[in-house]
């Protein structure tokens, strides 16, 4: 019995390093696992969101959700430099971007936290951000490579100050919708007419927010076959708000009695224009031709680099069962239906954007953009 | 445990979103699903010979990855693949897909076993190796959905839940009315089913019928709401208890998924197993089932119906399968060239690499990756897969060319072709309708055995060539051309049993009449007429026996209570309900002096017979008259027998009150019968009938002094 006894000691002992081995090990490869198996979910998850036009999530939860996956991925991957780091997100990026073309939200959020890992990078290095991002004639002559080379250099406390800034934004993500509403009252008055179409949560908060201190009347265009505009109507009118459902069709005939037309969009592009929810063209030049103000609520976030030209992205088709039913027998074997989700409006149609920070005129964006992105990161 | 309580109706869709599995994942078992991914028919020979049908390329991707995404977007979690034909190359491109990394969220198990020769057996392989736990989702490998099957599930848990495992499966279906595309006439059903509980109680494959018969038994079912529909298309996805596995073990004659259903229904009274179905409405689900169903669906997933799963979306998650969606549905992938002047004009879709020559116009085609298309080709609804080389001054309708064919130039294929894998044809041959070469001998397959593919169908009747010849035919396949011709499906020549085995189907052989007089046949049973009419016949049998034991009680002179069981044990045996007894009661005690002294006597003779018999029997009346509404019930009857008799109105009020004095009516009763709006003119007169009125004022009266003397 003894000897059994020691021998189980013995055992025990002999295999105690390997036992410890595995013991620190295993946090490590659960970590990763653990990291890629969020990263996939994410990504199905964009892939499958939205089978209709909205998404089942706000564009602001999606923000976040990259976002806090982003803060993540530099938690926890493995690098050694800044430039490690950026090429990790770089990659990441580009599949969470593929995943999901149309919700340029994603892509707008990796570049932020690259630009984030720049600055962060410049601190630890000494420079002043200022030079950094001073696009000189100089600069755009010798840009491109040189830079790459710089972010090989190791800092231990880059992660930490790159996680914390990191943390900045989210909390900025937070307070986004918040923002905008406060500047409510600054557009809404009294007993105006205001226009709106489809639905957008930001739009919805705005209104929600002047209709505590002002009375004034909302009409909603429906914006089939969708009709996101029903329940936007119905938010609304839960507020005490007065509000009126129209069909699309009757944008331009009720159009003369508008004060504004406020609407939200899914992203503004780097020209200035949109890229909203199908009508809104319509919507626009209806606007225009009766001289009404259009205003755009947009979050800093649905700003993206991306300009209108880029044909095979922009758009996005849906199944056509909303046009045409799918009960609809013989016909649809005769017909093509196609269901689109967006429309371009043009910059010149746009009166003034209300973002987080402030209102800014569409002839501005490009600052913004410059201020918000790093040239080199526009592609991903 | 909220869920439990929720009131079934309204407030399902809600608990469904908020009960997502995302939220509930330890209470919850895994949701998993069977995938049965072999066809165990022969629908797309020759071209399985050579690849498994779950493999075979749809919009470029395989088949069977598409139902493993429909699977994983459902939310199973671990899904059993079973194959036989060819397991291993399923089992080879499983392996290199993305469902079996380590962070697919779906755990993919392939089970392979060469004896498979039935959805049946697979079944029973799935109850003998218990890998079940709860209930399951069981598909083919060829299915394309987009269903969102939350909401099903939830109404089949909630069903077992309230009825202890009574509901042992739901199958899903698709609204599809007759005539649209992606309906394939081998698969049209008929399916009876109570419009409340959704509960299917009869089950039928209509398959050119021209007749249909629906048991009487499920008309009396009992239901308040009853359908017959004919506007289902079923997408072959179903949910399914454990007990399915186990019923398929304890019938080993069931072989397919219709041998179950059909079986279960027809025993539903002693085995108490119930059918379920769930109609989709937005979602989109259809099974390849042979290559008239391949083309629609392709066609349907380039239109974009299966949003989200769409080319370009790149699902399956292949290196360098991305793709880019353009205007009219124009998908193209990377490295595509095309010539001077070509056009792609709609719903196409263009693999990787693939080069395109001059002059060239598509529509309506899929071309798959490393091609090579020569000058001034036309391609019409053409399904070409991968390394095909298709020289100059081709035309292609409505035909599918596998992988590494060649079609030399000047080749022109009409509709319906099919050149299996390796063929090469031309050059300058036109293919008559309906071509299918191969470069397996048609023959060969008798030298073969043939245990290796089986069908669960009928016997598979190929017409065979009579010479047993192996050299290629030029006549068939072109002076350059390698290849054999396995049929010609002209019309004339093809018996019914032929067509149902045909590759592309039956839709495009039938004639539209036939399909036109279905609809009508369906749309002639009409609910109400129905079940009405062959009820009658029981009812007369009952009344004819309950006459025949009143007239023996009267001259055997047995007692009222004897007469009372022998009624209950009609009853029974006629299976009529309480009310229907007492109304047949009434009915053939106030005939019954018509019957014994004929239909001619007076009114004075008729009450003089009726009243004491009234008397005789009080007893059997005060058995079944005992609530209000009985009484209702019997006045009405009462007033039913005596509208056919106007003659003998008179007599009425005479047994209205012996009825009275025997205490088997009471005046609220009969004050409640009268006042009551009366339907029919008739019935108005009989009311204004002068005894019923002196009679009625008499009780009202009656009723006042007793309530004065209160």
């Amino acid at each position: 019995m003894p000897s059994l006894l020691h021998q189980f000691w013995v055992d025990l002992l002999q295999d105690l390093p390997r036992f410890t081995e595995t013991l620190v090990k295993m946090p490590g490869a659960d970590k990763e696992t653990d990291l890629s198996e969020r990263i996939e979910s994410f990504l199905s998850e964009l892939k499958r969101c939205g089978s209709g036009a909205g998404s089942l999530r706000g564009s602001a939860e999606t923000a976040r959700e990259t976002t806090a996956l982003l803060r993540r991925i530099t938690a926890q991957a493995r690098w050694g430099n800044a430039g490690d780091l950026m090429e990790i997100i770089r990659k990441e990026g580009r599949r969470m971007t593929a995943a999901q073309p149309s919700e340029t939200t994603v892509g707008n959020m990796v570049r932020r936290v690259l630009k984030i890992i720049r600055e962060e990078y410049a601190r630890s290095r000494g420079s002043t951000e200022e030079a950094d991002q001073q696009e000189s004639l100089h600069k755009l002559l010798t840009s491109g490579g040189s830079s790459e080379d710089n972010f090989r250099q190791h800092f231990a406390h880059l992660k930490a100050n790159v996680i914390e800034a990191i943390n900045e934004l989210l909390t900025e993500l937070e307070g986004t919708t918040d923002n905008i509403s406060m500047q409510a009252l600054e557009h809404i008055h009294s007993n105006e007419v205001i226009m709106t179409i489809g639905r957008s949560r930001t739009v919805e908060a705005f209104l929600k927010d002047a209709a505590r201190k002002r009375k004034f009347h909302v009409m909603v265009a429906e914006c089939a076959p969708f009709c996101q505009g029903h329940e936007m109507a119905t938010s609304l009118s839960k507020e005490d708000i007065e509000t009126t459902v129209i069909p699309d069709a009757a944008i331009f005939a009720v159009m003369s009695r508008v004060n504004k037309v406020i609407i939200g969009t899914q992203t503004v592009l780097a020209n200035g224009g949109l890229r909203a929810v199908n009508g809104t063209h319509t919507l626009a030049l209806a606007a225009k031709h009766h001289s009404t103000p259009l205003i755009v609520c947009a979050p800093m976030f649905k700003l993206s680099p991306q300009f209108p030209n880029e044909e095979d992205t922009f758009h996005k088709f849906v199944s056509p069962h909303e046009v045409l039913p799918f009960t609809e027998g013989e016909i649809l074997s005769k017909v093509n239906a196609h269901g689109p989700v967006f429309d371009y409006v043009p910059p010149e149609l746009i009166t003034l954007f209300i973002s987080n920070i402030g209102g800014n005129a569409p002839s501005y964006i490009y600052r913004l953009m410059s201020e918000l992105y790093h040239p080199e990161d526009h592609e991903l | 445990v909220t869920r439990l309580r929720v009131k079934p109706g309204e407030s399902i869709l809600e608990t469904s979103k908020r009960t997502n599995s995302r939220q509930l994942p330890e209470e919850q078992p895994l949701l998993q699903a069977v995938l049965v991914a072999d066809s165990f028919n022969r629908r797309f020979f020759p071209i399985t010979k050579d690849q498994p049908r779950a493999l075979l390329p749809l919009a470029n991707v395989s088949m069977i990855d598409y139902t493993l995404e429909f699977l994983t977007s459902t939310g199973v979690q671990e899904t059993f693949v079973f194959c036989c034909w060819m397991a291993s190359k399923i089992k080879e491109h499983l392996r290199k897909s993305k469902w079996c990394r380590p962070t697919s969220p779906n755990v993919v198990h392939v089970i392979t076993s060469d004896l498979y020769r039935s959805l049946g057996d697979v079944l029973r392989d799935v109850d003998a190796k218990a890998l079940v736990r709860s209930d399951f989702l069981l598909v083919y490998g060829d299915v394309v959905s987009n269903i969102d099957i939350s909401q099903a599930l939830q109404e089949h848990k909630q069903r077992r839940n309230m009825d202890k495992n009574v509901s042992v499966m739901t199958m899903i279906f698709k609204e599809s009315p007759p005539g649209h595309k992606t309906r394939c006439e081998d698969d049209d059903i008929i399916i009876a089913m109570d419009g409340k509980s959704k509960r299917i109680l009869h089950y039928q494959r209509a398959q050119a019928l021209k007749r249909l018969h629906f048991p009487m038994n499920i008309f009396h079912s009992g239901s308040d709401e009853f359908e017959i529909r004919f506007d289902l298309l079923d997408c072959h996805i179903s949910i399914c208890s454990p007990q399915v596995a186990e019923l398929f073990t304890d019938n080993f004659d069931y072989q397919t998924k219709n041998d179950f259903v059909r079986g279960l229904l027809v025993n539903e009274e002693i085995l108490g197993n119930q059918i379920h179905m769930h109609v989709t409405k937005d979602g989109y689900g259809a099974r390849v089932s042979n290559l008239l169903m391949y083309d629609t669906v392709s066609s349907d997933t380039i239109r974009r119906w299966v949003y989200p799963i769409t080319p370009e979306a790149n699902f399956a998650d292949q290196e360098g399968q991305s793709c880019t969606h353009s205007r009219h549905n124009v998908y193209r992938e990377t490295g595509v060239s095309l010539g001077h002047g070509s056009q792609m004009e709609e719903n196409v879709l263009i693999g990787r690499n693939t080069m395109i020559g001059a002059n060239c116009t598509i529509s309506n085609t899929v071309i798959g990756a490393n091609c090579v298309i020569g000058d001034n080709v036309t391609l019409d609804r053409a399904y070409i897969w991968n390394r095909v080389h298709i020289a100059d001054d081709v035309k292609v309708k409505q035909s599918v060319i596998c992988d590494n064919v060649e079609v030399k130039h000047g080749v022109v294929l009409n509709e319906q072709c099919v050149l299996a894998y390796n063929v090469v044809v031309g050059p300058d041959i036109t293919l008559p309708e309906g071509t299918v070469l191969s470069m397996h001998h048609p023959d060969e397959e008798d030298d073969e055995d043939d245990d290796e593919f089986l069908s669960d169908d009928n016997d598979v009747g190929y017409r065979k060539d009579k010479t047993k010849q192996k050299v290629f035919n030029p006549a068939e396949v072109g002076s350059e051309g390698k290849g054999y011709r396995w049929k010609t499906s002209s019309l004339e020549d093809t018996e019914e049993d032929e067509l149902a085995e045909c590759i592309w189907g039956l839709v495009l052989n039938a004639d539209p009449e036939s399909d036109s007089e279905s609809e009508v046949s369906e749309g002639s049973h009409d609910l109400g007429s129905h079940p009405a009419s062959p009820e009658l016949d029981d009812v007369k049998v009952f009344q004819n026996e309950v006459h025949g034991t009143l007239q023996r009680g009267l001259d055997e002179n047995i007692s009222c209570d004897n007469l009372v069981l022998e009624i209950n044990s009609l009853k029974y045996a006629y299976n009529i309900s309480l009310k229907e007894v007492m109304q047949i009661l009434i009915r053939v005690v106030l005939e019954f002096p018509f019957h014994q002294q004929g239909a001619q006597i007076s009114t004075a003779q008729y009450s003089s017979h009726l009243l004491p018999l009234l008397k005789k029997w009080a007893p059997v009346f005060k058995n079944y008259v005992k609530r209000p509404q009985d009484q209702l019930d019997c006045l009405a009857s009462m007033e039913e027998v005596f509208l056919e008799r106007e003659t003998h109105w008179a007599a009425l009020v005479k047994v209205l009150m012996s009825m009275y004095q025997l205490e088997i009516l009471e005046e609220e009763g009969i004050m409640h019968w009268f006042n009551q709006g009366s339907t029919t003119d008739k019935s108005q007169q009989l009311r204004r009938n002068q005894g019923l009125l002196k009679f009625i004022q008499w009780l009202q009266e009656a009723e006042e002094s007793s309530e004065g003397d209160e």
